[in-house]
């Protein structure tokens, strides 16, 4: 890492981690969002021109499960890693700014994001089994928390930047 | 039955005992996981406490040190629960199927929802209006 550091100032460098973290967040909550439309409201049949949303629903979930796990575990270590940088120069200044409740809804973040790991197991195996019909309502409904989890942890993440985030 | 058959059976068999020790491993590790978390956060065990501002690490909980920045708990919640869970996952499988079998599949999902109400309570010093 100093190696890089002769290239690219201390602030670029976490700023490429922050917006790498940021991308893979984005994908990992498209396929999450893919996948749970389609297991929570499953296209049945389809007369005629298929809309917008009746294709967003139609898609093939078992083939994002891999796909899940993978962001999920690559956009935990990057956030992981900027958490240490974040404790320092993000946190001390919204504490003292008085942003006690953004920085809560910061904290259930992490702990959603660890949480998260633990599930993963076991939803990789539920959708590796997909036609398995056991499965199909824990693997909804755990398709369907794990969705929710990253849409809080994206858009709090997202509140937190414009708090003090990128560029301050 | 045929040699070849009776390879194909026992690896079918294999295959089969192999997925279900899998899937009792991920069950427990799954409803375990935000179990073990939850207790590590509110009685404050992590396995190690990192301090950034001097990339020096702990082992177990420490405070912070005066001058030298905060102490961060949340990797060591985090390793804890993910051994804690992992040990557990992996003592399952040596349970016997009829055992694990009636472990509630429903619980990998209600066990984490549960968990978010006293995740919430363990964060009420930053709910001040």
């Amino acid at each position: 890492m100093d190696a890089l550091l002769d290239y690219v100032s201390v602030n670029t460098f976490w700023t490429i981690l922050l917006i790498v973290h940021g991308l893979l967040a984005v994908a990992l909550l498209g396929a999450l969002t893919h996948q749970a439309v389609s297991v929570l409201m499953p296209v049945r049949q389809v007369a005629g021109m298929p809309s917008f949303v009746t294709r967003f629903r139609a898609v093939h979930g078992a083939g994002y499960a891999s796909a899940v796990c993978f962001l999920w575990i690559a956009t935990f270590i990057f956030g992981a890693w900027i958490y240490s940088k974040y404790r320092i120069t993000i946190r001390i200044p919204i504490e003292q700014e008085g942003f006690w409740k953004t920085q809560g809804a910061f904290e259930m973040k992490e702990h959603l994001a660890s949480i998260g790991l633990g599930l993963l197991p076991i939803y990789w195996y539920f959708w590796r089994n997909a036609r398995n019909a056991d499965y199909d309502g824990p693997r909804k409904w755990l398709t369907a928390c794990l969705a929710a989890m990253g849409w809080y942890m994206f858009l709090v993440g997202h509140v937190v930047n414009n708090v003090r985030g990128f560029g301050s | 039955m045929s040699t070849a058959a009776t390879k194909t059976s026992a690896s079918s068999t294999s295959s089969r005992a192999a997925s279900t020790a899998f899937r009792t491993f991920a069950t427990v590790f799954a409803i375990t996981t935000p179990i073990l978390y939850v207790i590590c956060e509110m009685a404050n065990w992590p396995l190690f406490t990192y301090h950034p501002g001097t990339n020096r690490i702990d082992f177990g909980w420490a405070p912070a040190v005066r001058d030298e920045g905060p102490a961060m708990h949340w990797y060591g919640w985090t390793a804890n629960t993910l051994i804690g869970a992992a040990l557990l996952g992996v003592a399952a499988t040596a349970l016997p199927d009829r055992v694990t079998s009636k472990i509630p599949l429903a619980l990998v999902w209600i066990v984490p929802l549960a968990a978010i109400p006293l995740l919430i309570y363990a964060l009420r010093f930053f709910w001040r209006w």
